[in-house]
Order: structure tokens, then C-alpha cells, then sequence
């Protein structure tokens, strides 16, 4: 999913080298951390219903897993990469460590459109992942979750396909799974509300009231919902989120300028996060282009769909009155346009900090399912909270103290932690 | 401190500095200024503060619970009730007009607490659909169980887990809701409160066992009581809103046990006022324990702050032995209870004096019974039974628990320009006075004389120089009462069952009536009277203690239900057993039964009847004169 000339591994590459030099690591623990440890590239075959097979691509990579077994989601798009997974992987080493969760850091990919795919070939393509890696992923070695276009019923289908190879029940082989079959409460709001806790420590910190800000937001899948759903809940109003219109293979800017409304817009939406322009005009929502939302004048930007999308080409169009950048997507920012943002004494929130509720419910998950007791939602959600605020107060203090912009900090924490892991493992 | 409508005008009730200030650090000022009528009592001004202005004054929880810096805060932006108003203004007054110099070896303050504003009540009750509850057909229970199934709004999930995470001592769950305390509307004992122990060693526990607790809070706001309550004093149930005080529980841990060396409420103004004592002097109730001893109107030891050693008038101290306080209330830090998260008393534990005396507990609160003397020694240094009179705090002055109370009763009085009541706790070694409560207390303006000579008059239905409140009721013609020739202690439960039936039908009716009962009206032990909830009673404008030789108790001394029936400016009368002039029985008998069954009947009479009450003297009659009718046996 590499747009234009950026590549997200070698962005992801140049944050760790700056760290690394920040940091002090020696050579041997550079190279350790600065590329995959695995890599696994595979063929996935796949009976369609009209009876022709396609072949697609597919990959899991396994960037560190010195702190324990690795975590990542699966991604299904068409325009998917080797690099972006790679890329994907290192930041869940992070992103882990900086919440200080015992995991490693894993990504996986197909390179496939789901639009495209019926229930059952979606199905095959699920199992035949999963044939191809099976021996290779696993509760104690690496635990898959849902991404980009993927949902709960296809981890229920590789954990189907994980246990009929493996001859066992292993529910903690994958995390995101449906609830009642080994999900967890409160997975399918963690990432959009971690989001929105680190927002709200954020805005502690500057001394604003929630109630007094304006948001625009990027995306309208998972977890941009349910950060729109809690800052509206939590009394901020969002302006306008963005969505991908499939049929028109483009995206579009819903605006309201009263609000935008959680509960209108998900009736709105389909399972992909996107939003019916026809029916969003019926109820009185301006449709404005794919990259409006950028413009807006809001003191919060969410950009929360894909890498890659505050670049140096549209930071320039940034409203003056932003104060705060939330990355709920991943790499969101190139660093070009981070180096712009710092200058402009925008406050951001890192995106391996800011979207790690995801992983930090999907631990939970894990540690839920490995001891068969699934707790309440309530206990769940306050879990993430106090990890989620901890991280951002630890990230802050060391911004603070070492006086950095908060990615930095992140990755100093992150990296500090996984590179002692490796160290008291003897690897370096 | 009754008020004479005449004289009031004359009195410029000008506000004490400290209130002044208060308000208006609270209003922004100026406009409290302007708000703040000379001639206004403050609570009155309080009432008229936006609570937007009190928020922004009181610092939001950062998830630092225990700060002496600043004991009180808040979750959430909408409301925070009557209790935690009175909490903040109690914190605030502690910091900027209590004497703590005087008592150097005493911490005086209010103990650490988070409030939960009104809108995580709302957003909890709406996104849970909560609103949609057919309550009318669901019994308190079922409405419980619908609360505990309901997600808390997660904006709060974070601070209540940091919340139990760092701390773990006993936690009380309180109401805080908008009617509740205030002086219009008193509420006070209607909504539940709930003790949790917070001592499991998981913080995954301590947060399942807060979680359930608020939300049994939260559910209380419905429970039938409440309802019924509302309902009979024509405010409506959807204006009802509530806040949570998460607070700590003063005490120590001893053993299985948490709980303050002594607790207790105390009133700058007494209606029960005998002898040389003045109702300007006060009175106090002390208990050990948790103060649920008190509030429900358990045997707890009364004295008046002016004369504290002075013992109640007891016969003799065989007779203070069985009168005083035997068991107490505590958290039960120990074996876990049945799971049981809609009983408001699911980890509290009932003790034994005993179990007090092995913990180390009694030696600044009891006395000891002397029998072969017939005497009663402070302290517990001889063997003997065990007399909890705080002798040794009141008369030989170990600490000077006392002074505090009547500091606070003197500071808090001027600040509010009222007569106020305060609830306290307080625990040893090392001293720590947590103050838990102030309310204004209500007084009615009327000015009644009755003299002596009326009360022996023909035409008297219920007379007694016992009476408490202050004022007249015209227009009653209802008596509901229960049969002084079929009633036995054990029978209390059922008597309340139906009370509650024939109110419920008075409140619909919008028909006041006078209540004739034996024993302490309100009382949570059903073998010292009927133990109605002020729900269950709403509509009685007049209530009457009858001594009975079968029930012959000291007076009614709740503290909630007193609140309550001040604030409502009910009259209220007590006619012991000894009493010259008691009940007119037969004449009740006589009157027309709209129902009636072999407890309780309710009558009504041909015409109103004429009830008023003097406050400073505390004669009061109930009078059938007015209706044309003789009464043939009152007096007899």
C-alpha cells in the first residue's frame, strides 16, 4: 500500500534509526531491530464460486519477539506490500512495548480485495492463510487479529482451520474473535476509545475542555467509530469524518456542521466503514471530497485510515487552529510532514500510543481466553483506560524530560524496552 | 433559634464572612453578591447556585484519591446533589473558619472523596436504555438487577479502576441526589448507601465490588421507596438525578472488623430540650461503630454538647445498662459474604460489645457497671459489664471530641445562618474527627402559643409537652392508627405493610392525615416500632409516638427520618406511657372507619381537626373541638 514515493518501512526504519541514535544502541541491536526477524511469503490458493482458482499472495512477518509471543492483525487490500506489512510489524513491536504488554511485534497481509470476494471464498482464503502458516503461528509464538477488512468471522474461520491442523481447542491462537466464542467485551471499541483516552490525557495536559473542541476526523471503519462515539459521548463535538465509497473508488467528506451524529452515520455505513452519500444528504450532511477533512476548521485532527495520508503536499492546508494530532491509523504521517507539524507546535499523539487499545484488548482477549474467565465489559474498558493513560503520562514525562516531540518519547520508551529484552535474552 | 414571622424582619440576618465567600468563589462573585439577600438564610443562596459555578471550583479527579491537599472531587460535568454540595461546603468551611488550633492533636476533616456527577448518572441510565423500565410492574430487586447488568459509561471506567488500585481501605458509596438534603425537598435515608471493604488482594475484585456498588446506588433512585416518595410529596421522579460520593471510610481495621471508634449526629438546636437544658444547646447522638447505628434509630448514647456529662435521665444505672448501646455496625473486612450486590448491607456485619472489647476498642468509649455498687466507673480498667456512655471522652475529657462538636456545630451554624445538624466519625490512635455531613435544619416561622392550661382542656385528641416541630395544620380530617388492644411488638412488619397501602392511597388522594403509632415511628429494629420508610408514611402531616406498656422506648431518634420530618415541617408529638393526658382511644374508636383490620384503622372525622404545635415551649395539640365534636374520653 505504498502511495506515491513513500515507502512505510523505510519510514518506519528512519523513526527507529532516530531513536536508536537517541538512544545510544550499539550496532548489533540496531541491526536486530531496524529489520524482520521472519518473514513468511506464500501462495494462497483459492477455489472461486465460479470453479476457477486464484492465487493470491500472501505474507506474515515476525519483526521481534523478545518480549514475548508476537501480535499483529492480518490485512486484507488490493494494494497491499511486502514493505507495509514489514513496516506494520515493527510498529506492533513498539506499540507493545510502549503500553507494556508482553508481546512481540507481527503483521500479515493478503494481497486481495474482500469487496470482491463472496462469504465462502473469503472463507478459503481465511483457512488457506492459515494452512500456509500454521506451524509457524500460535498462542505461544504469534497471535493473529483482525486489520484492515478483516473481521471477527474470519478469525473464527482460522482458528477453525489453526485447531483442525493442530487437533486441539487453542482459543488463544487468534484474538477479535466473535463474542461468546472466546471474544472479549469491549474488542470491537478498545482502538477507536484508546484513541480518545490518549486524546483526552492530551487535552488535560493543555488544559482544554473536551466540550470545547471541534474534531475531524479521516476514516469511518473501526476505530475512527468508536472515537467519534465516545467524543461524542464524552460531550466534543466531531465535525466530519471521511469514508471509502467503493463504487466510486474514492473517498468522500461527511460534514455536519451542528455535529456529526455516531448513531445516524452507522446506519448508514456498511460492514467496510463505508457511508451511503445518498442517504448521508437525506439527513442533512454536506458530502465534500475525500480530503476535505484535513482543511477543516477544527482544533483536532483524527487521521484514522490509512499510512501515509499528512503529507508535506496538505500539511500547509492544515487549519491554524489545530492543536492536536491523533494518529489513529498507522503512519498516518510521513516525516516530512511530522518535521512541518513540530514546527507548527502541534501536539501529536504517536500512532503506535495512540491505536495501541487495540492490542492492549486483544491481550486481554488472549489472557481471557488462556484462563477460560471473560470478564465484564465495564472491567475490560477500565483495564485500557488506566494502560492507556499510564503509556501516554509515561510518553509524556519522558518527552518532557528529554525534551522531544512525543514520537520520540514513544519510541525511546518502546525501543529502550524491547532492546533490554533482547539484550537480557543474550541475542545482542 | 425558632423564628417568629414578626421578629424576623428585625433581625438582619447578615451572612457570615466565610459563607460570603464561599458563595461566591462559587457563583463568580459579584452575582452572588447580588443574589445573596441580606435577609436570606444562605442555604437559601445555595439553592441558587448553578452547580456548572461549584465544579469549576472543586478539582477534578486525577486519579490521585488520597491528596490532603484536596480531599474533594469530582468525575463527570453535571451535578453533584445535595450531600456532596454540603461536603464541599464542610470541606471548605473546615480550611477557612474551624478553630484547628485549639486542637492540635486531633485531624478535623472531611474524609477523601470522589464524586460521580448526575450526567454519568444519565448517560449510564440512557445508553443502557434504562429510561424505557417499566417500573411501575418491577420490584426493587428486578430494577437492581437491571441496573447491575447495565455497561458503565466508559468515560469513567478508567478513573474508578485508578481509583482501586491504589486504594484499599473500606469505601462508602453514597447518594448524592439533587433533592436529596436540600431543604425543600428532604430526602434524606430514602436512597441507599453502600459500604464495600476494598480489601481484596485483586484489583480486579475491589473495581467489580465498586462498580456494583454504584450501580446499586444509581438504581436506588427507583426503588419503589423513592418513588412512592416523590410521588406523595408531588415531585416528579424524572426531575430526580444522582450523583455518587465514593468516600473513605473512617475507622481502623481490627481483626475481620472496620469500623470508627464512635460515630454520631449532632444538632445545634434541640426539640426534645428538658430540664435546664436549652434547644439552643444542642443535642448529640455518639454510637460505636458505623453511624448506621444512628441513622437508623438504634439505641445510641444522647446528651446535650452544653452539659455533656450529664447523663440521659435513666432511673437507675441497672436501668442505663439495658438502655444503652449493645451491638454495632461494622464492615466485614473478613471471609467474604454471599455475593449479594443489591443488599445494601451485603458487607456490613452486626457485632457484639464483645467483639469490640477483644478488639481493643471500648477503652475511650464505655464504662463499667459496678453491680455490687450499683454504680457505673468510666473506663473498663474493672471486670463488669460494659457501658457505652463515653465517659471517659465526655466527662473526663481524654479527648476533646466534645469541643470539636460544638466548634463545628458554633462555625457551621453561623456560615449557614441556621440551625444545622452535622454527622461525624472518628477514630483513635491517632485521633482523626472526619466530618461526614452538614445540612441546614428546617424551622417553621409561625409563631403559636399554647398555654398549659390548654393542654388539659376538653376536646383534646392527643396533647403532650413533648411535641416537636412548629406550627399548625388546618384542614386534616384523616387519623390512621394503630390499635393500642390488638397491637404486640412482633406484628411491626405487617402493621408497616398496610400503613404503606393506606398512604400510597392518601398521597393519591393529595389528603394529609395524622399518624398515631406505638413506639419509635421509623425504626430499623422492628421490636422498638414500626419500621416504616419515610416513603411509607409520605403523607402524614401529623405523627404521633404512643407509648405503649407493650412498647415503651426512648424517643424516636433517626436521623434521617427526623430530617425529614422537619424539613417537611411535620408536627410531631410523643406521648409516653406516664403521660397525664394520654391518647383519647376510645373517641378514635368512635369515629367512622374508611377501612380498618385488626391492626391498623383509618378514620375519618366530620370535620377538620385543629393540630398545633408551640416550638418553644414543645406543647403541642391535637384538637377535635374544631369539628363540634365531644370528646367524651380524652383526658380519661
Amino acid at each position: 500500500m505504498q502511495t506515491g514515493s513513500h515507502n512505510a518501512f523505510e519510514t518506519a526504519q528512519k523513526q527507529f534509526d532516530n531513536a536508536a541514535e537517541i538512544l545510544g544502541l550499539d550496532q548489533a541491536t540496531r541491526d536486530l531491530l531496524r529489520t524482520p526477524m521472519r518473514e513468511f511469503h506464500f501462495s494462497i490458493p483459492v477455489r472461486m464460486d465460479d470453479g476457477s482458482v486464484q492465487i493470491f499472495k500472501g505474507f506474515r512477518v515476525q519483526h521481534n519477539d523478545a518480549r514475548g509471543p508476537g501480535k499483529g492483525g492480518i490485512r486484507f487490500h488490493p494494494l497491499e506490500t511486502v514493505d507495509t506489512v514489514r513496516a506494520l510489524a515493527m510498529w506492533m513491536t513498539w506499540k507493545c512495548a510502549v503500553v507494556d504488554i508482553p508481546l512481540g511485534g507481527s503483521k500479515g497481509g493478503v494481497i486481495c480485495d474482500p469487496h470482491n470476494l463472496t462469504p465462502r471464498e473469503t472463507e478459503q482464503l481465511c483457512r488457506g492463510w492459515v494452512r500456509q502458516v500454521a506451524r509457524n503461528v500460535g498462542p505461544v509464538q504469534d497471535v493473529p487479529a483482525p486489520d484492515v477488512m478483516t473481521n471477527p468471522q474470519n478469525m473464527l474461520w482460522m482458528l477453525d482451520e489453526f485447531e483442525a491442523i493442530h487437533g486441539g481447542k487453542y482459543p488463544g491462537f487468534i484474538t477479535g474473535k466473535p463474542l461468546g466464542i472466546g471474544g472479549s467485551q469491549g474488542r470491537k471499541e478498545a482502538t477507536g476509545y484508546g484513541v480518545v483516552f490518549t486524546l483526552r490525557e492530551a487535552l488535560r495536559e493543555m488544559k482544554i475542555d473536551i466540550k470545547n473542541t471541534v474534531t475531524s476526523v479521516q476514516g469511518f471503519g473501526n476505530v475512527s467509530q468508536y472515537s467519534v462515539e465516545l467524543i461524542e459521548k464524552m460531550g466534543g463535538k466531531v465535525l466530519c469524518v471521511s469514508s471509502w465509497d467503493q463504487s466510486e473508488k474514492k473517498s468522500f467528506t461527511f460534514r455536519k456542521a451542528s455535529g456529526v451524529k455516531f448513531d445516524e452515520l452507522i446506519g448508514i455505513t456498511d460492514p467496510f466503514g463505508g457511508i451511503s452519500r445518498a442517504k448521508a444528504q437525506e439527513i442533512g450532511y454536506e458530502v465534500l471530497p475525500g480530503d476535505a477533512w484535513i482543511e477543516q476548521d477544527a482544533d483536532i485532527l483524527i487521521p484514522a485510515a490509512l499510512e501515509h495520508q499528512v503529507t508535506a503536499d496538505n500539511v500547509p492546508k492544515i487549519s491554524k487552529r489545530v492543536r492536536i494530532i491523533v494518529e489513529g491509523a498507522n503512519g498516518p504521517t510521513t516525516t516530512e510532514a511530522d518535521e512541518m507539524l513540530k514546527a507548527r507546535g502541534i501536539f501529536l499523539i504517536p500512532d503506535f500510543l495512540a491505536n495501541a487499545g487495540g492490542v492492549t484488548c486483544s491481550y486481554f482477549e488472549q489472557v481471557q481466553c488462556n484462563t477460560n474467565y471473560f470478564w465484564e465489559k465495564d472491567e475490560v474498558l477500565g483495564k485500557l483506560d488506566t494502560k492507556m493513560t499510564s503509556a501516554f503520562r509515561a510518553v509524556h514525562e519522558m518527552s518532557k524530560k528529554r525534551n522531544v516531540g512525543m514520537r520520540d518519547a514513544a519510541y525511546l520508551i518502546a525501543v529502550s524496552r524491547v532492546a533490554q529484552a533482547c539484550r537480557d535474552r543474550g541475542w545482542v | 433559634m425558632q423564628i417568629d414571622a414578626d421578629a424576623s424582619a428585625d433581625v438582619a440576618r447578615s451572612r457570615s464572612p466565610v459563607t460570603t465567600r464561599w458563595l461566591n468563589s462559587l457563583a463568580g462573585g459579584a452575582e452572588c453578591e447580588g443574589k445573596g439577600a441580606d435577609h436570606a438564610p444562605a442555604h437559601d443562596s445555595m439553592r441558587s447556585i448553578s452547580d456548572e459555578d461549584v465544579l469549576g471550583n472543586i478539582a477534578q479527579f486525577d486519579r490521585a484519591f488520597f491528596d490532603p491537599r484536596q480531599r474533594f472531587k469530582h468525575v463527570g460535568a453535571g451535578k453533584l446533589g445535595g450531600k456532596a454540595l454540603g461536603l464541599a461546603f464542610a470541606d471548605t468551611l473546615l480550611a477557612e473558619s474551624f478553630p484547628h488550633e485549639r486542637f492540635p492533636d486531633v485531624e478535623v476533616s472531611i474524609p477523601s472523596l470522589t464524586v460521580l456527577c448526575t450526567d454519568l448518572f444519565d448517560a449510564f441510565v440512557r445508553r443502557n436504555k434504562l429510561d424505557g423500565l417499566a417500573l411501575d410492574t418491577l420490584s426493587d430487586e428486578a430494577i437492581a438487577v437491571a441496573f447491575q447488568k447495565g455497561d458503565m459509561p466508559a468515560e469513567i471506567l478508567g478513573d474508578l479502576r485508578a481509583l482501586v488500585e491504589q486504594v484499599k481501605v473500606p469505601l462508602a458509596v453514597r447518594s448524592s441526589s439533587l433533592l436529596e438534603d436540600a431543604l425543600e425537598a428532604p430526602l434524606a435515608g430514602i436512597y441507599e448507601t453502600k459500604m464495600i471493604p476494598n480489601n481484596q488482594p485483586s484489583a480486579d475484585e475491589r473495581f467489580r465490588r465498586l462498580v456494583e456498588a454504584i450501580k446499586f446506588v444509581w438504581a436506588s433512585t427507583w426503588f419503589r421507596a423513592a418513588r412512592d416518595y416523590l410521588r406523595a410529596t408531588n415531585q416528579s421522579h424524572d426531575d430526580e438525578r444522582m450523583a455518587v460520593i465514593v468516600q473513605e471510610v473512617v475507622g481502623r481495621r481490627f481483626q475481620d472488623r472496620w469500623y470508627p471508634h464512635l460515630s454520631g449526629v449532632a444538632r445545634s438546636y434541640n426539640y426534645y430540650a428538658l430540664g435546664r437544658v436549652r434547644p439552643d444547646d444542642g443535642v448529640c447522638n455518639l454510637a460505636l461503630g458505623l453511624g448506621k447505628t444512628i441513622v437508623d434509630g438504634g439505641i445510641s448514647w444522647s446528651y446535650s454538647p452544653a452539659y455533656p456529662a450529664n447523663p440521659p435521665p435513666f432511673n437507675s444505672p441497672a436501668d442505663l445498662l439495658k438502655q444503652t448501646q449493645t451491638t454495632f455496625w461494622a464492615v466485614n473486612m473478613g471471609k467474604p459474604p454471599a455475593w449479594d450486590p443489591i443488599r445494601e448491607t451485603e458487607y456490613l456485619v452486626e457485632c457484639g460489645l464483645g467483639d469490640a472489647e477483644d478488639d481493643g476498642a471500648l477503652r475511650l468509649v464505655a464504662s463499667t457497671f459496678d453491680a455490687s455498687r450499683g454504680r457505673i466507673s468510666p473506663g473498663i480498667g474493672a471486670m463488669g459489664p460494659r457501658v457505652l456512655d463515653f465517659a471517659m471522652l465526655l466527662v473526663l475529657r481524654e479527648l476533646p471530641i466534645n469541643d470539636i462538636i460544638r466548634a463545628l456545630l458554633a462555625t457551621c451554624s453561623e456560615a449557614l445562618d441556621s440551625p444545622v445538624e452535622i454527622e461525624l466519625a472518628m477514630s483513635f490512635d491517632p485521633a482523626r474527627f472526619g466530618l461526614l455531613q452538614v445540612r441546614p435544619m428546617a424551622v417553621s416561622r409561625d409563631r403559636i402559643s399554647i398555654e398549659e392550661s390548654e393542654l388539659d382542656a376538653p376536646g383534646a385528641i392527643v396533647a403532650s409537652d413533648r411535641a416537636l416541630g412548629n406550627g399548625k395544620k388546618s384542614g386534616i380530617r384523616h387519623i390512621v392508627y394503630v390499635r393500642p388492644e390488638t397491637f404486640e411488638a412482633r406484628h411491626t412488619a405487617r402493621i408497616a405493610t398496610e400503613i404503606e397501602a393506606i398512604n400510597l392511597r392518601m398521597a393519591g388522594a393529595k389528603e394529609p392525615y395524622i399518624l398515631i403509632g406505638p413506639g419509635r415511628w421509623g425504626s430499623a429494629d422492628p421490636w422498638l416500632g414500626i419500621p416504616v420508610a419515610w416513603g411509607q408514611i409520605s403523607s402524614a402531616r401529623v405523627i404521633v409516638e404512643a407509648m405503649l406498656p407493650s412498647m415503651n422506648v426512648e424517643l424516636s431518634q433517626g436521623s434521617h427520618f427526623f430530617h425529614n420530618l422537619t424539613g417537611f415541617e411535620v408536627l410531631y408529638f410523643s406521648v409516653p406511657s406516664e403521660n397525664a393526658r394520654p391518647i383519647a382511644w376510645q373517641w378514635l374508636e368512635r369515629q367512622q372507619a374508611i377501612e380498618e383490620t385488626a391492626l391498623v384503622r383509618h378514620v375519618v372525622t366530620q370535620a377538620p381537626l385543629d393540630v398545633r404545635v408551640d416550638g418553644r415551649t414543645g406543647r403541642g395539640i391535637v384538637r377535635a373541638d374544631a369539628s363540634g365534636v365531644r370528646v367524651t374520653d380524652a383526658g380519661s
